[in-house]
């Protein structure tokens, strides 16, 4: 275990690449390709906002920021799930002729939709700024969320990568997965307006519905993030990610000849 | 099982030891890939799994500043081996003890991403090895001069040549300074300027102590190269000792393996397969050899070389190919005899006689070791081919715009009237 932490240290410089050239075959090389990756999200929230303002008269202040503020992190969290799913098996040219802590593979789709969505926030901001609501000195509390994210996808990935080069249609039922996953997390309704006796049950087993959640408290309602709500997150998250590193290397010693 | 690796160890004198390695492989006639394939095998019995053992008890190992070559015919075992030795696959028993960096050169360029520049791959290739970027920036003129692609190196690699692409892996491969680094037959890259280049950068690398594993069916390189070898044959270790040696050792089996077998017929056959020594021109060609291969499978590489030749013996076409390892016999002939056949699709020769030559070989080279040859003609009859002179059947005819008004006219006989130019 201590031995694979420092090969992985040894190969940061590969995470590093790897990232860059997922952004980089992204956006291919150019400014405006990032440009078109901004549009998606605030198309979305236009969406949701004339359907939800105007078709349903859903009476939820400011809803462009109420909708963006928790769609971001979803494409985050969706972008990763599916990019990560796909990983080890797109990269089986790689995978069959050299060696490397193929661990890497998932870790680096989580770390460049992360670089992504942090690159989209000044967008949010823009929002922000646009709809008159105010900026607290909790903004600064964004950086412990998204490590929590970050370490909640990474579980998943880590263990989804491997089960799909087994079963190769586990991209398919984690599509739709993420389709329900999506309506099933508070992102265009405020949790406690739906089902108020169900809304400590729904952070509890769905972390993205907590995660979202405290980026709303903090960028939407201004409001103070309880520490105690986080830190069960981020436990959750620790504890899934433990597991899933078991079961990444317990499936990867095959993995070479399965590809 | 496992596998110990220590990066540090300069101390030790011996870079490489197999222990009693075994790999196993388990051919399942139904792959299990999907979750509906799951399910179904829960319900039914499992599809009998087949072993197969890619190699059994490998022990040897290699001083540090060796080269040691591999040899063995397709399927001896060589690139599970390979992929042992670089840990993309576990063995299934036994123990591999490697001291220093592997660098592996299975396939040139296997990392590069096509969209990114040669610039960004060269990085992204450094960084797969453990590499940092520094590291690779001490290195990355050296590689880029080495591969002599100065002016293109930020071009995506997507618009390189096949030739390009392959020097870039190369370039790369020699200049991390591996402590261990695994060949397979890559020396074959570019002209032969460059693959001067690269013979002796491997050297230089040899001589400032990097231990080398050469892998190839070629003999020869393998000769020029090592000084000990391995032969492999049917995942097990035949011989080692100094390559001269070993070399013999697996040119006399290459020649006692395959002293049985010949060319029992060659003849010529249309679409129904019927025997024939006339053929329409245009039609298709076909060519039926029996072949007389003792034994169940051969485990010697054997090619099968098809030729035609007009009357004068002018090379109309040549063709080579290698047999697999199986051929199924064929009930009702005599003992051990096998049937393959050819087919030439609409066969564009005008007239005259064809010879047909079917060679049986070692080596998949033209003409060389040769173990059987035999030959027959078809007649090809002229169908269809009045007014066309010359040896060959095209398709053909002219194309031309007449002026408007003519061509309007449908009662016009008169075609050609003038070209024009745009």
């Amino acid at each position: 275990m201590a031995s694979q932490a420092i090969e992985a240290i040894r190969y940061r410089a590969l995470i590093r690449n790897l990232v860059t050239k997922d952004l980089k075959v992204r956006y291919k090389n150019s400014a405006l390709g990032f440009l078109w990756s901004l549009l998606n999200p605030l198309l979305m929230m236009v969406v949701f906002t004339f359907v939800f303002t105007k078709v349903l008269n859903q009476n939820i202040e400011k809803f462009p920021v109420f909708v963006l503020v928790a769609l971001l992190p979803w494409n985050w969290a969706a972008a990763s799930i599916t990019l990560g799913c796909s990983a080890l098996i797109d990269n089986r040219s790689l995978i069959t002729k050299v060696y490397f802590p193929r661990v890497l593979l998932p870790i680096s789709v989580v770390c460049s939709t992360m670089v992504n969505f942090i690159l989209s926030l000044p967008a949010l901001f823009l929002i922000m700024v646009v709809f008159h609501v105010a900026f607290t000195p909790w903004i600064l509390y964004i950086p412990v969320i998204v490590l929590v994210q970050a370490i909640f996808l990474t579980a998943l990935v880590m263990f989804l990568a491997p089960l799909n080069v087994y079963f190769r249609d586990t991209l398919v039922l984690v599509e739709v997965g993420l389709t329900a996953w999506f309506f099933l997390t508070p992102i265009f309704y405020p949790i406690e307006a739906v089902a108020p006796n169900l809304t400590a049950w729904m952070y509890r087993i769905n972390p993205m519905a907590a995660i979202v959640a405290e980026y709303r408290t903090i960028l939407y309602h201004g409001g103070v993030p309880d520490p105690l709500f986080m830190a069960r997150t981020g436990a959750t998250a620790v504890v899934m990610l433990v597991l899933s590193y078991f079961f990444f290397n317990r499936l990867n010693r095959n993995i070479g000849e399965q590809l | 099982m496992s596998w110990h690796g220590d990066r540090s160890s300069r101390s030790s004198d011996t870079a490489i030891e197999f222990r009693n390695v075994s790999r196993r492989f388990t051919l399942r006639h139904e792959q299990r890939s999907s979750f509906q394939d799951w399910f179904i095998g829960l319900l039914r019995p499992r599809g009998r799994a087949e072993e197969f053992w890619a190699l059994r008890d490998i022990t040897f190992s290699v001083r540090r500043g060796e080269a040691i070559g591999i040899l063995g015919r397709n399927g001896a075992g060589k690139s599970t081996l390979l992929k042992l030795l670089t840990r993309v696959l576990e063995p299934t028993s036994g123990e591999i003890i490697t001291h220093g960096q592997i660098h592996a050169m299975l396939e040139l360029g296997a990392g590069f991403h096509p969209e990114l520049s040669g610039r960004d791959n060269v990085f992204l290739n450094g960084s797969l090895y453990g590499f940092s970027r520094k590291q690779m920036d001490e290195r990355f003129d050296e590689i880029v001069s080495f591969a002599g692609l100065e002016r293109f190196i930020n071009t995506p690699v997507k618009h390189f040549s096949s030739g390009m692409f392959m020097r870039l892996g190369f370039a790369i491969a020699v200049h991390m300074d591996p402590e261990i680094l695994v060949i397979d037959e890559v020396l074959a890259v570019g002209d032969s300027a460059f693959q001067r280049k690269g013979y002796e950068a491997l050297q230089r690398l040899k001589a400032g102590g990097s231990t080398i594993v050469f892998v190839s069916h070629n003999a020869e390189q393998v000769r020029s190269f090592c000084e000990r070898s391995v032969l492999l044959v049917g995942g097990k270790m035949l011989d080692i000792g100094p390559t001269d040696e070993v070399v013999d050792h697996y040119n006399r089996m290459l020649q006692e393996e395959v002293v049985d077998a010949s060319i029992l017929r060659v003849r010529a056959i249309d679409d129904e397969a019927t025997v024939i020594d006339r053929l329409e021109s245009g039609r298709d060609l076909g060519i039926e050899v029996l072949l007389r291969l003792p034994g169940e499978r051969h485990t010697t590489a054997l090619f099968v070389a098809l030729d035609l030749y007009d009357r004068q013996g002018l090379h109309l076409f040549g063709r080579t190919s290698e047999l697999p390892d199986s051929l199924p016999l064929i009930d009702g002939a005599g003992p051990d005899t096998r049937r393959i056949r050819a087919s030439l699709r609409g066969l564009p020769l005008a007239e005259g006689p064809v010879t047909i030559a079917v060679t049986l070989q070692r080596s998949a080279g033209p003409g060389v070791d040769t173990v059987d040859r035999q030959e027959t003609t078809v007649e090809i009859d002229p169908v269809g081919m009045t007014g066309n002179r010359g040896m060959l059947r095209l398709d053909n005819h002219w194309d031309w715009e007449a002026p408007p008004d003519l061509a309007d006219d449908p009662s016009s006989n008169i075609r050609l009237s003038r070209w024009t130019t745009r």
